[in-house]
């Protein structure tokens, strides 16, 4: 007994001497899920480069994967890791919580401030200015296509690169063809979730609309329901109804069944960014040379690409030091305008394991204004390269091109997805359905929510 | 119960002793209810009358968040689902175990097999439960009701994209999984029946109609009644079966109220609104149970 | 056929006559009917578990270049759930989920058992105001409530472990009323017995009131075990990130994972249905005829 209590009194000296003499910690909440083996080796060997350059930092691996049902329990309690990735619909959300913290500081002592791309910059930005994030990489929206598909319809050139849609109506026609020849439908347009209205909006950019606009007393007025945005709609009405060229339930795709559909080529196009190419060919089993990528479509208004990034953030609860740490950690991981040693060879690193997996290794949409960076990494590119480029330089071309990057639609952007969404599934359910009544609807019901929320 | 107070002063000290020994008794229970229950709640309602980020209070703003949320488009269709599911699962959730119940009861043979298969869907997780039934009632060929149709040469055909069928879809889904459970129950009260009460109705020549009308059925009628709110109850907090199979579509046609809870506090982090609108069911469903005892109790009398 | 079965409304006479013959052969169909509709979605999603994601979600290519879905996989190779078995080291997961519903099994009987006891026997003054709250939280939603209730247990540095989830399962509502109930029907005689010979509270509870109520307690015993195992949210915020996620936490992590595919949460479907089907099939009898024989008394 005397035995235990004396064990019990020297647990309790230990740890309040560890607490009195805390180190840092990171909590790395960007570890790779354990399903993911091959990413995990990936990041052992950026911890064992971490952990012999700051050794006073003590790093804990504490996976977590972002879900919105989870992360403010997480958040309020205090048990949120250092640092996490976010989906790219999240940032305003978390900073206008005051969930997240503000990095603004350390990135500037860093000298990455000015590096960072400026329109991502904002997305991550608090009104005011200040900073809550770091992008991981940039993303901008295209077509993604599977090429087999392509083939088994023959429609290919010479060089058996498919011959992909540059229009909206050239996407109707070839989507005919593919379904007659396959089967497969030429489209998986989503209407499940919000995901439903941010494609949409993609779509309906090239149609002319705008669909919001702030008037000169800086009050917001929604525009949901003009004639562009009608003739978007419509055009999504003719693919299920008039071409009947969208997989059968476009209500129950959302972003990952999507990639299901096209890796399987159940369908033979959607709408996705140069960010997720792993999804159709490393999780859904899509042959690493058979996934290409074009541009988004021109309607009668032009092609735009929604463009945005995607965010690590930071627990509100990091430290100063924490906060360096986890910088640190993303300088050797080669995601940070920084081009050391340790930083190429996270580069290469990366490639590796893209390489090894199955995912195209290809250029990144850069986030940092940094030349000697962005040729490191399009030397890395160039090494481990896995697919054809003329796959890919059409998508390359087309986000290049003048004018073509917009982005997303800026208040309360999620709350008006849901609205079109909504339409979307009205109109892909429902033959019969009025168009200009629902959008009017939606229109006033978002004004609604301008007026409430932002035009206070 | 005069009887016992007069009892009570007589021997106060004594009684009081017990007292506090029996309040011993039920004290680990009642920590945990405070602990795991009604400490949270408190907190939520409090929650739902101030201004909030995450659950940091920032203003008192009275019953504004109400306002709020009864003003949201999604409000009206939500509340009008509530009234569909529960038409709906009174149809088919609560009559099926009904039916079954008395089946199995006047069946000769297969008995213990019909009883132990009408119980086994539920031990299915109800998360696995709602996965497998999105499966099972896709709309492409890959769904396993498409599947099977195509056995009989029917084409596939539009199930939860269907408004007018995706709500007693989900409840078909959900009473699969509830419906073997309730089953027993009413399979219990069955078996209290004495055989001598059909024996002699049998002798006074009634016939089988008569006897399931005059005896099966009045047997079961008093749990029918305890199990017909708990269903009401349950309809009410319907929440993960359309929020993973439908989220809630086709254009809000399956969206619950408690689905609005959880977008306002898991999607758009609101939770004072979402505990606005968590008040307002639960205000809801206790005047419904108020109700419901009180005619009842009229009934009764 | 025993005699026992004679004791529905219907007897074998009856069946001589043609309407109630035709009445009995629609119910025996109907009945079997149930129970195919019972058992099929689980065959189905077994045997789906088998297919390749391909195959799943398109089906098999024809000579046309069409490729046509089957109901049957092409291979009944293992292959697919043995990898997803591996890759998402299942085995942990299993233990964890075992010790969450041993620990919460014996604190929803003990805890809601006293509580109910308390109620139903030694009734202290304002045992009501208690029943009435146990009774009230019946009724209310508890999604939002779930928030301050994972800062209390981390505010007492309960996160990470399995107590919480143990003890949350003594705090029931519905097995305070089914307990309540049971001692209610039982004989008072017994008790003021014990009573008379200088039985505690306490003694009482666990030498008579518990032995007493087998059947009730095999109940309370099939719902938690039920209940501990399918619950995910609460165990996700205690356990997430962990090396102690139960089952259930996989599957509900799938939903938003961007690492698994359709056959991945198929194959975890299957795998979180597996354990619960043994353990039934174990002991199908005991479950279904205590369910049967102590039933809420209306």
């Amino acid at each position: 007994m005397k035995k235990l209590i004396a064990i019990m009194l020297t647990l309790c000296l230990c740890m309040t001497t560890c607490l009195a003499f805390a180190e840092t910690t990171l909590k790395l909440g960007i570890y790779p899920e354990d399903v993911d083996t091959a990413a995990i080796e990936s990041h052992e060997t950026y911890i064992s480069i971490f952990n012999e350059t700051y050794p006073d930092v003590a790093l804990e691996r504490a996976q977590y994967k972002y879900a919105t049902d989870t992360f403010v329990p997480l958040a309020e309690a205090g048990t949120l890791p250092t640092i996490f990735e976010t989906w790219f619909t999240e940032p305003q959300k978390l900073i206008k919580g005051e969930f997240v913290a503000d990095v603004t500081d350390q990135m500037e002592a860093r000298g990455w401030l000015e590096k960072m791309n400026p329109s991502i910059r904002t997305l991550l930005s608090s009104d005011d200015g200040r900073l809550y994030g770091v992008p991981r990489d940039g993303y901008a929206l295209g077509l993604m296509i599977n090429v087999e598909v392509f083939e088994d319809a023959g429609l290919v050139d010479e060089n058996g690169v498919p011959l992909y849609p540059k229009t909206w109506e050239e996407l109707a026609e070839v989507s005919v063809k593919i379904k007659e020849a396959t089967g497969s439908a030429g489209l998986c347009l989503l209407a499940k979730d919000n995901a439903g209205g941010w494609h949409f909006s993609n779509i309906a950019w090239c149609f002319g609309a705008v669909f919001q606009v702030q008037g000169e007393d800086g009050k917001w007025t929604a525009q949901l329901n003009t004639p562009e945005v009608v003739a978007a709609m419509e055009y999504v009405k003719d693919l299920k109804w008039k071409y009947d060229v969208l997989t059968s339930d476009p209500t129950s795709e959302d972003w990952g069944t999507g990639f299901t559909q096209l890796g399987t080529g159940a369908a033979a196009m959607y709408i996705a960014a140069n960010d997720a190419v792993s999804q159709p060919t490393d999780n859904n089993g899509l042959a690493v040379d058979k996934l290409m990528m074009a541009g988004i479509p021109a309607g009668p208004a032009g092609a735009y690409s929604l463009f945005g990034g995607t965010p690590y953030m930071l627990s509100k609860t990091a430290t100063a030091e924490e906060i360096d740490a986890a910088l640190n950690y993303l300088e050797i991981m080669g995601k940070a305008p920084v081009l050391t040693e340790t930083a190429k060879a996270g580069l290469a690193e990366d490639a590796r394991y893209r390489k090894d997996n199955g995912i195209p290794v290809i250029n990144e949409f850069p986030v940092w204004a940094d030349d000697e960076l962005v040729a490191a990494r399009r030397e890395v590119v160039a090494e481990y390269s896995n697919v054809d480029p003329a796959l890919f330089d059409p998508y390359f071309d087309a986000v290049a091109s003048e004018g073509n990057l917009k982005m997303e639609e800026p208040q309360i952007t999620q709350d008006m997805y849901a609205l079109l969404t909504n339409v979307l599934q009205a109109v892909v359910t429902d033959e019969a359905a009025a168009i200009q009544t629902l959008l009017d609807e939606a229109d006033a019901n978002f004004q609604t929510m301008l007026d409430e929320q932002i035009n206070k | 119960m005069i009887k016992q107070t007069s009892l009570r002063k007589k021997n106060n000290h004594v009684v009081w002793k017990q007292e506090l020994g029996s309040w011993l008794v039920m004290l680990p229970g009642i920590l945990l209810f405070v602990f795991f229950i009604w400490e949270p709640l408190l907190e939520a309602i409090r929650l739902s009358l101030y201004e909030a980020n995450g659950m940091r209070i920032v203003r008192f703003v009275g019953l504004d968040n109400y306002r709020s949320v009864l003003t949201q488009p999604d409000f009206l269709p939500a509340l009008q689902n509530t009234f569909s599911y529960l038409i709906w699962s009174l149809i088919i959730g609560f009559l099926i175990p009904i039916f079954l119940a008395i089946f199995i009861q006047e069946s000769r043979c297969g008995k213990s097999l019909y009883r132990t298969a009408v119980y086994l869907p539920n031990i299915v997780p109800s998360l696995a439960t709602v996965f497998l039934w999105r499966y099972i009632f896709r709309s492409d060929g890959t769904g396993a009701l498409n599947m099977l149709l195509s056995v009989f040469g029917v084409a596939p055909q539009d199930w939860l994209n269907n408004v007018s069928r995706v709500i007693p879809l989900i409840v078909i889904a959900m009473t699969w999984k509830g419906a073997g459970a309730t089953t027993l129950l009413y399979l219990a009260g069955l078996q209290s029946i004495d055989p001598e009460l059909f024996e002699a109705a049998i002798i006074d020549g009634a016939n089988v109609k008569q006897r399931i009308f005059h005896i099966t059925v009045p047997q079961i009628y008093n749990l029918a009644r305890t199990l017909l709110i708990l269903q009401v109850i349950s309809v009410f907090q319907i929440l993960y079966e359309p929020l993973v199979m439908t989220n809630g579509g086709p254009n809000n046609a399956s969206v619950s109220l408690m689905q609005l809870v959880f977008r306002y506090a898991f999607e758009k982090y609101d939770y004072s609104r979402a505990s606005a609108v968590s008040v307002l069911i639960s205000i809801a469903l206790i005047a419904l149970t108020l109700f419901y005892n009180k005619v009842n109790k009229e009934k009764d009398m | 056929m025993k005699n026992n079965d004679y004791v529905g409304a219907v007897r074998p006479y009856d069946l001589r006559r043609p309407s109630v013959k035709v009445g009995y052969t629609i119910m025996t169909i109907l009945c079997i009917f149930a129970v195919l509709l019972a058992i099929m979605p689980v065959v189905w999603v077994i045997l789906a578990g088998f297919k390749e994601l391909k195959e799943f979600n398109r089906g098999v290519k024809a000579a046309d270049n069409h490729y046509y879905l089957q109901f049957l996989p092409v291979s009944f190779s293992l292959d697919g759930y043995l990898e997803t078995w591996n890759q998402m080291k299942y085995l942990r997961y299993y233990m964890n989920s075992f010790i969450v519903v041993v620990g919460s099994t014996i604190c929803a009987v003990l805890f809601n058992g006293l509580l109910a006891y308390g109620l139903s026997h030694l009734k202290p003054r304002g045992w009501k105001v208690i029943y009435a709250l146990i009774m009230g939280s019946l009724m209310i939603p508890a999604t939002t409530s779930i928030v301050p209730l994972f800062i209390n247990i981390t505010k007492l540095g309960l996160s990470g472990s399995f107590v919480p989830l143990f003890l949350s399962a003594g705090a029931s509502a519905f097995y305070v009323v089914m307990f309540k109930n049971f001692y209610d029907a039982m004989p008072k005689s017994l008790l003021e017995a014990a009573k008379l010979d200088g039985c505690g509270n306490m003694n009482m509870f666990f030498k008579i009131v518990l032995p007493l109520s087998m059947p009730i307690n095999m109940v309370i015993v099939i719902y938690a075990v039920n209940a501990a195992w399918s619950d995910f949210l609460l165990p996700y915020l205690v356990l997430g990130g962990t090396k102690m996620e139960t089952v259930m936490v996989r599957l509900f992590t799938y939903r938003t994972s961007n690492r698994v595919n359709n056959m991945d949460i198929i194959r975890a479907i299957v795998f979180s249905i597996i354990p619960p089907i043994l353990l039934f099939i174990a002991f199908q009898r005991q479950i279904t005829q205590n369910v049967v024989s102590s039933g809420i008394k209306g």
